[in-house]
């Protein structure tokens, strides 16, 4: 008992000898620098005076149009800082007209712009002050750089978004690449940018959003520097924007890599074969994307080494129907992506090429599945994940900034947590019966990365979408 | 798990103060700096860390902030550093089991119900401590403690779920070995504490993971899981009244005293300049650490020592901005290519610490950055300006309210205060630390630490550029009239 308090002693650094002067190295050298252990308070520092939240945190989000159509709007957090951005409707979906990669290129020019001292927002810089040519090189160096990096790494997951977002719209929309495709980084220059920001940046297509910010006050910044300025490309003729819908044609894209050595270090990662398939969901601003979204956690899934403790989705469907039964498989994942106009329900998964071809079939037979029963447990287990999640995630400050921005650019108004965690509570298991059915209508959408010798053909992919139980038509070989 | 990275450097603190927030294009986040007066008074915009001792020495801290979620969790003063060389790995096995059964909730349906609240799980081990922590809905916070309690008192420790754990980590241990800057860091701390416990991993030997039996484990466990050495910490929308209530029903039973009154001491670690060169021509990349000593965690020289850090500051050749870089380095970096990624570091702990720079480059660029890194440390010592120092005090403070955002990140802020110096320090003492920084200190405090003194250096990958240890030792000092 001694020795413990004697710990509890020591534990509580009340010791004198620890205050006061620093103990340790002794140093000559003059020099009045504190030297107050970090274990005492330091002298001369007012007592904090501490301030208490107030009530519950009331969710307001607050919109105003300015005069431009620019929207700006604001949420109040309890907390001592601020997180402010533009979110500007513009992204790769826009650039049927233009050189693909555009928007990839302005990413990085904002905020490699350092013309105005840090506090303006990298935007607004680019907005006022021309762009030198090196700055152009400069960010055509970075991006080549990020690409190499994608390219180098093991974890395929952002090609095979690019490739199943190809394959599910073709050549429109949300199907053009995201990243800027090695060709065309000599390709866009000043003019070419120029051009795509006069149509694209303008006023009424942006949000000025902050988190933890008086609204009065952000509205009264906004008019100072945001009201009658003239950016620097000018608010001449604009070449029209593209207003198109995206249309969801469904489709394959193969891309064959020898992905036998693709690990940086030197234990080596066992060869794989990854496929994402995916169905046309619907977008963020109907009913049914609450629904989507249950299906989505309900399916869940991970990889089947991952680490990290309960909470990860161990009870999903695609852990305890797929990973926990098939050990063979290393990855199995749903991800749901939602847009203005459209959305798309994907399954990852990832095996070894010799049985790509079960792989398939596992997965064809889940989807199917899903439109069969749902139980209650796992439905309400799905509910409180997804509701815990999305408090979880709104408590940071980017991530809400995020959220306001996204929704005021869509619907100028914003839908609050709390009701969208009644929404979620509404869901019932007829909804998923119900948006499962009408998703299995579509064409599927199939992304294959790796040795593609044993893929079934898109043919078969589609026919087991539409079958009863998901299997893949049998294939009769004279040869094994 | 991102955690994991976390352990390398220490603890929260001290990541909080060398690393900001990586800079996304599309949002960007100010203080309010209109004025000295205006940013004192919102860092006084916080509310108090309550901080109530239970009658066993467990310590209960927690941040109410009135949110709809909370996260709270457990942290022990226990890691590798009380491990020795026949028992290294044990804590993090141990980790491995705390939530596959409890004599309570046997099997996976602890899991079902962590799964069932929709709560978010999670745990890590460090060198020195050890930490499991929930993310949870704020009115779950009950359930929450029970839970914890139950994990970190009642783990059952099955035979059947170790030998399933032991394939796992053998093959996380596999996976690792390709995260060549975890294996650098190993290296350099395997060889600046040479002999000591600190040099070793935090996983272990593969030799001990698959030695380790079950009187293994629950000797640790015993050894270690003491009350006066815990920390129950929360943060987000729970009262402290009703935490300290949830606390002393469910860890009043954690024990106080140690079998024979054994109770374990920390030997001192030396530190030894020294180095490990892994060369492996057939990498692309070669990483480089090198440190000096640095100060324990108390030590107030640490924060001019995280000043001069954001002097130098960190890069990557995927940030744009080109050569308009606020670091020197960095901007030597770009203008003459000389690495892929570079960042500081100074890593704490109880009495000693590693202060230092890691580095990526292509193997014919190793040398260069290494003239340009350790001339950049040089100067610091020498001829650091005021307007750097400001510009990085400023960079400092906004980091450390930065890193402040979510329930989790707060709890362990707290709990890692707790356990390092005793107290939660507010935020009003750090700027006021922060302030007193000058020029003149960051010259003085750098020679104190840097000038002439042996560092340890650890490299992995096609380093034949490297230069030899006495050429890289010169480099610490400057001849001068």
């Amino acid at each position: 008992m001694a020795a413990a308090m004697a710990w509890l002693r020591r534990g509580a650094r009340g010791a004198a000898r620890r205050c006061g002067l620093a103990a340790g190295r002794s140093y000559s050298g003059g020099g009045a620098y504190p030297s107050v252990s970090l274990t005492c308070p330091l002298p001369g520092v007012p007592k904090a005076v501490f301030a208490a939240a107030e009530g519950r945190e009331r969710f307001e989000t607050r919109v105003t149009v300015l005069e431009n159509g620019l929207r700006v709007a604001s949420q109040n957090k309890f907390g001592q800082f601020c997180t402010v951005g533009i979110l500007v409707n513009s992204g790769s979906r826009h650039e049927a007209k233009y050189l693909s990669g555009i928007s990839h290129f302005l990413e990085k020019l904002a905020f490699s712009h350092q013309e105005l001292p840090l506090q303006q927002l990298g935007l607004l810089s680019l907005a006022l002050c021309p762009v030198p040519d090196e700055e152009i090189e400069m960010t055509r160096t970075a991006i080549r750089f990020e690409l190499e990096d994608l390219n180098m790494r093991p974890d395929p997951e952002p090609l095979l978004t690019e490739m199943i977002h190809a394959a599910a719209f073709r050549d429109n929309t949300v199907g053009l690449n995201r990243f800027c495709p090695v060709e065309n980084t000599d390709k866009i220059d000043r003019d070419v940018l120029h051009s795509y920001l006069r149509s694209y940046y303008t006023p009424d297509r942006m949000v000025l959003a902050g988190v933890g910010i008086e609204h009065e006050q952000l509205v009264e910044c906004a008019r100072k520097y945001l009201l009658g300025v003239e950016p620097v490309w000018g608010t001449g003729q604009s070449r029209g924007v593209d207003r198109s819908v995206a249309q969801y044609t469904g489709g394959i894209v193969k891309v064959e890599k020898d992905m036998s050595d693709v690990s940086l270090g030197p234990t080596p990662i066992p060869e794989l074969t990854h496929i994402m398939i995916g169905l046309e969901s619907c977008s963020f601003l109907e009913d049914d994307f609450i629904p989507f979204a249950v299906l989505n956690m309900m399916m869940g899934g991970g990889g089947s080494f991952s680490a990290g403790g309960p909470g990860k989705g161990m009870f999903t469907r695609l852990y305890l129907n797929v990973l926990n039964r098939h050990h063979w498989m290393y990855n199995a994942t749903s991800y749901h992506h939602s847009y203005e106009d459209t959305g798309l329900l994907c399954i990852h998964a990832s095996a070894d090429p010799k049985q790509v071809r079960e792989m398939v079939e596992i997965i064809t037979r889940e989807f199917i599945l899903m439109a069969g029963a749902v139980g209650e447990v796992e439905l309400e287990r799905a509910k409180t994940q997804l509701k815990s999640m999305l408090m979880m995630n709104l408590e940071s400050r980017p991530v809400i900034f995020e959220d306001v921005g996204r929704q005021v650019l869509a619907t100028n108004t914003r839908k609050l947590p709390h009701e969208l965690c009644a929404l979620i509570g509404q869901v019932k298991p007829t909804d998923i019966k119900r948006v499962v059915t009408k998703m299995l209508h579509k064409k599927p959408a199939v992304a294959a990365l790796g040795d593609l010798t044993d893929l079934p053909s898109y043919e078969h992919i589609q026919a087991a979408l539409s079958s009863k139980d998901g299997r893949l038509p049998r294939l009769y070989r004279l040869f094994r | 798990m991102a955690a994991r990275s976390v352990c390398r450097a220490g603890s929260a603190a001290g990541r909080a103060l060398l690393w900001g927030p990586r800079p996304s294009a599309a949002l960007l986040t100010l203080t309010r700096k209109r004025g000295a007066a205006t940013y004192a008074q919102t860092l006084q915009n916080i509310p108090e860390t309550e901080v109530t001792t239970l009658e066993n020495g467990l310590r209960v801290a927690s941040e109410e902030s009135r949110q709809p979620t909370c996260t709270v969790g457990v942290w022990i003063e226990a890691g590798s550093r009380y491990e020795n060389a026949k028992n290294n790995g044990a804590g993090f096995f141990v980790e491995h089991l705390a939530f596959k059964g409890t004599k309570k909730r046997p099997g996976s349906a602890f899991e079902k119900e962590v799964e069932s609240l929709g709560a978010h799980l999670n745990g890590y081990t460090s060198r020195e401590h050890t930490a499991f922590y929930i993310k949870a809905l704020s009115k779950d916070m009950p359930k929450v403690v029970e839970l914890l309690a139950d994990a970190v008192q009642n783990c059952a420790l099955e035979d059947s779920q170790i030998e399933k754990e032991r394939g796992v980590i053998l093959r996380e241990l596999k996976e690792m070995d390709s995260n060549l800057m975890d294996v650098t860091f190993d290296y350099l701390h395997a060889t600046a504490f040479q002999g000591t416990p600190l040099a070793h991993t935090v996983e272990g030997t593969t030799e001990n993971i698959k030695r380790l039996t079950r009187a293994d484990l629950a000797s640790y466990v015993d050894t270690h899981f003491k009350a006066p050495r815990m920390v129950l910490a929360a943060a987000g929308g729970i009262s402290h009244k009703e935490l300290v209530d949830a606390a002393k029903q469910h860890f009043s039973g954690v024990p106080v005293a140690y079998k024979e009154d054994a109770v374990p001491i920390l030997p001192r670690c030396r530190f030894t300049g020294s180095e490990i060169r892994a060369r492996d021509d057939g990498l692309p990349l070669a990483h480089i650490a090198l440190a000096v000593e640095g100060p324990g965690w108390a030590d107030p020289d640490n924060v001019v020592l995280n000043v001069a850090n954001a002097i130098i500051g960190r890069y990557d050749r995927t940030f744009g901005g080109g050569k308009n870089q606020s670091s020197r380095l960095a901007t030597l970096a770009v203008e003459h290519n000389l690495c892929h990624s570079f960042q500081t570091f100074n890593t704490s702990y109880s009495d000693t610490g590693l202060f230092g720079f890691h580095f990526v480059s292509d193997p014919l660029s190793i040398d260069d950055m290494m003239f340009c890194a350790q001339g950049e440390w040089m100067r610091l010592c020498t001829s650091t300006t005021e307007s750097e120092v400001t510009r990085a005090k400023n960079y400092l403070r906004n980091a450390m309210v930065a890193q402040l955002d979510g329930t989790t990140r707060v709890c362990e802020n707290i709990a890692s205060h707790l356990l390092n110096y005793g107290r939660r320090i507010p935020l009003e003492e750090w700027d006021a630390r922060i302030s007193a920084v000058d020029a003149r200190m960051v010259r003085d405090v750098c020679s104190k630490y840097i000038y002439d003194k042996c560092p340890a250096i650890a490299a992995v990958g096609p380093i034949e550029q490297l230069l030899d240890y006495n050429r890289l030792r010169s480099a610490m000092y400057w001849i001068r009239l």
